[in-house]
């Protein structure tokens, strides 16, 4: 395995080679700040690039952007409360509290650090398992991908900060909004009204409303000044020893969350930074300080979504089959270079496999080394006044939600989700459950529903197979736990309270 | 000398007229509009005849995606736009079936569009776990003897995968389990995990598998065996006699397109098409590249809007 890893370094290493994945990461990391231009905009307008290039540089060129912006998310997300890429919402939560406390270049650098190790993880993984990891991959059927969601949905019932009642609400409303568009089951159109919603509203437009135009409104509003003090010294972006250790846990327990569901063809970035977050949320032990700039809280999902933008390749370049959209581009890139991707893809094309993935790692270390000393310029954009910066935002969000279905509907949409933020949050609603609703309530819909087809209706597929029938019971111990702990703690406090 | 070029340039000028005329098509940017998500096969094969034809016109030609509801929100915006040659269409062979499928389009599949030329022709493949079935005969003896027991995975409702499998069904008179994915990567997946028994789809999805020795190639849906898997038998020979589905891409442009103009296009793609890099491009995405008058083409559509219509009614598929 090292053999062939260190073999696919010696094709990256070429200089033919490596400016493409320079190139790549470079573009992604731009791409990744940029709101709402998202990985596949970018990719499919290079694809015709692809054309004149062997199929690995065309690969590692394409990956590069699509890794690399996993990166650049999180800055826009840090500064602004913008979220880069869909990926990095969670990386708002915290992040944002902390630029407003003045410790942005640390939220930054944490930010970047575990993007970082998460990467790495990822392609370690990518290295030492991938096959294992696909053949697991394969075992999730329709039942078990049902199951892993209402894992997930109950596990992450605490994410966002407030009154558990409250983040309720918000996820129905996420799942709610996620109906909209023709059923996958029956091909039947729900709440459709005009064609361009017939395939949803998109995860990019709720996305940039909700949390990038809402934020516009709440600080065009407010008259106090937004920075106190900028710091940009060195020593104000490294963590401290102790800050270190606080992060090592959920940077592990991140990329060990988002290799998995990266693997998973179907899940992806995005709910792996989600269930980082919960997850992070569920094992602290002050879970208070979440939402107030809690350093966990932004290592953990960055950590999470890198490590999946890794593994995500694993069914692509095993199996040959594409967990998402992102991926059915780079197996469209192999197809018009004349690779046909499949399992033999390993075998038959040994240098384009590890060239590849050992561009990974070389392209994680670039983001590094390119990220850490822009910190300092990316917090200086904080000294520009607010009313000077808010229309360019404004038009950012704009065309980059455009770009995304060339459409005036979802650019609308967003305006509108914009104000539907703002008004949640003044009377104390979060947004981010709206989002873990919307991204998990229709995959829970469409897997449960086909396990029923599959299965004439009998409920108790979801019990007897194995997998599902482990992620069943996980749900039941951890709903007991919760309400036990719960219950517990109330009798704690009314025992406290009746004097003895 | 001097004096006689000027003489002469009022006569140059007089006799290029006619030539600057004709050739003032196109002076500007071209657009390809296409319905689906970038980087689909729609998309690539609109990036692909882009490059082409900006090289063959001499103008820049961008491709335009604007996804939604199957491709209609493209063609619903297509349809509205000025017949001047500028905006194009890469249309699919889901065009006839949105035609079939929808109760109330907000255009005219047929009468709303000028049809240039096709560019590629592919064929849809049932592929099946490799050794589960010895044959497309075997597929259909157990679906005849247990009805609903043979699953065909399909790339959605109302996919063209998803009909073509409905018109197996009623070819054959056997009943199968039609189970919808998002998409046909997410059916192979499926198909890969033993979910389901059969996928429906087009080489690219099917065959890599097959050389691979995880899936098997059972039968290809085309009417004659693809030239480029001449060991896989048709439908048509086996189970389905007559049996004869393909699917295409093709350039299209709204209505009333003048006819110097949709010649010139005609003329434009066709070239493209014998070009060696272009051929091995759409090629490689498992389709044949095949060029038409723009009269086969619409001929074609219409033929197809038939079937569709009657594969939707009689497999009870509910109109949107």
């Amino acid at each position: 395995m090292l053999e062939q890893f260190m073999m696919g370094l010696g094709v990256v290493m070429q200089p033919s080679v490596l400016v493409y994945a320079l190139a790549g990461v470079v573009i992604g990391q731009l791409i990744g700040v940029l709101p709402g231009i998202g990985a596949i905009t970018a990719i499919s307008l290079l694809l015709p690039i692809t054309f004149h290039l062997d199929a690995t540089s065309s690969i590692i060129l394409l990956a590069g952007i699509y890794y690399g912006s996993q990166y650049g998310g999180s800055i826009a997300s840090i500064l602004l409360n913008l979220p880069g890429t869909p990926s990095s919402v969670v990386t708002c939560l915290e992040g944002y509290p902390m630029a407003q406390k003045g410790r942005a270049g640390l939220a930054l650098f944490i930010a970047a650090f575990s993007s970082f190790i998460g990467g790495m993880i990822g392609v370690a993984l990518v290295v030492a398992a991938a096959i294992p990891m696909a053949s697991i991959a394969l075992r999730f059927g329709a039942a078990e991908y049902a199951m892993l969601v209402v894992l997930g949905l109950i596990a992450a019932s605490l994410i966002g900060t407030g009154s558990q009642l409250r983040s309720f609400a918000m996820v129905l409303v996420g799942i709610a909004l996620g109906l909209v568009g023709a059923d996958t089951t029956t091909g039947f159109y729900r709440f459709v009204g005009m064609p361009e919603l017939a395939d949803g509203i998109s995860l990019v437009s709720l996305a940039m409303g909700l949390f990038g135009v809402s934020e516009i409104i709440r600080s065009v509003n407010s008259e106090a000044p937004r920075q106190t003090k900028i710091a940009v010294s060195m020593r104000d972006i490294l963590p401290t020893r102790a800050e270190f250790k606080e992060i090592t846990g959920p940077i592990l327990r991140g990329a060990g969350i988002g290799s998995f569901f990266g693997a998973l063809p179907g899940t992806g970035a995005a709910i792996a930074s989600f269930m980082a977050y919960a997850v992070e949320k569920r094992v602290s032990r002050r879970p208070g300080e979440f939402g107030t700039g809690h350093l966990p809280g932004i290592a953990a999902p960055e950590s999470s979504n890198n490590a999946a933008a890794q593994t995500s390749f694993i069914p692509t370049l095993t199996l040959g089959v594409p967990g998402d959209a992102v991926m059915a581009l780079m197996i469209g890139a192999l197809v018009l270079n004349g690779v046909i991707p499949g399992p033999r893809l390993m075998v038959d094309q040994p240098t384009l496999f590890w060239g590849v993935i050992a561009s990974f790692f070389i392209g994680n270390l670039i983001l590094l080394l390119i990220n850490i000393p822009l910190i300092r310029l990316w917090v200086l954009l904080l000294r520009i006044p607010y009313r000077k910066l808010y229309p360019v935002i404004i038009i950012m969000i704009c065309v980059g939600v455009y770009s995304h279905r060339t459409s005036v509907v979802d650019v609308v949409l967003t305006l509108g989700f914009g104000i539907l933020g703002y008004l949640l949050k003044n009377v104390r609603f979060e947004p981010a459950p709206i989002l873990l609703g919307f991204v998990l309530g229709p995959l829970f819909e469409e897997n449960f529903r086909r396990a029923m087809l599959l299965n004439g209706g009998d409920f108790t597929v979801f019990a007897t197979r194995p997998i599902s029938g482990t992620l069943l019971a996980c749900t039941v111990a951890l709903l007991v736990y919760s309400l036990a702990s719960g219950l517990a703690a109330r009798r704690r406090a009314r025992r406290a309270a009746t004097p003895s | 000398m001097l004096k006689t070029l000027f003489a002469a340039l009022p006569l140059a000028m007089a006799l290029s007229l006619p030539a600057a005329a004709q050739s003032t098509y196109p002076d500007h940017t071209i657009r390809i509009v296409h319905g689906f998500a970038a980087g689909g096969n729609a998309d690539t094969v609109s990036r692909i005849i882009a490059d082409a034809l900006s090289q063959d016109l001499g103008q820049p030609v961008v491709v335009e995606a604007r996804p939604g509801a199957g491709g209609t929100v493209a063609s619903g915006y297509v349809a509205q736009q000025e017949a001047d040659g500028y905006t194009l269409q890469l249309l699919v062979g889901g065009h006839p079936v949105a035609a079939a499928l929808y109760n109330s389009l907000p255009f005219d599949s047929l009468e709303d569009f000028t049809f240039i030329s096709t560019v590629g022709q592919f064929p849809f493949f049932v592929g099946a776990q490799h050794g589960r079935f010895a044959s497309i005969q075997e597929v259909i003896d157990a679906a005849r003897a247990n009805p609903r027991s043979i699953r065909i995975g399909h790339a959605g409702v109302g996919s063209t995968q998803h009909l073509t499998g409905e018109l197996l069904g009623l070819e054959t008179g056997v009943q199968f389990l039609h189970v919808p994915y998002q998409g046909g990567a997410a059916a192979t997946t499926a198909l890969m995990g033993g979910e389901i028994d059969l996928v429906i789809d087009a080489g690219t999805v099917i065959l890599g598998q097959a050389d691979a020795g995880v899936f098997d190639a059972l039968a290809v849906t085309s009417g004659a065996r693809w030239d480029d898997r001449p060991d896989v038998p048709t439908l048509a020979e086996t189970v389905a006699p007559g049996f004869d589905v393909l699917s295409w891409t093709g350039i299209g442009a709204p209505a009333g397109l003048p006819d110097d103009i949709a010649e010139t296009l005609n003329a434009a793609v066709n070239r493209a098409l014998q070009d060696e890099g272009v051929r091995e491009r759409i090629l490689a995405l498992g389709a044949s590249p095949a060029g038409s008058t723009g009269e086969a083409f619409r001929a074609m559509v219409e033929r197809q809007i038939a079937t569709w219509t009657r594969v939707i009614d009689a497999a009870e598929i509910e109109r949107r």
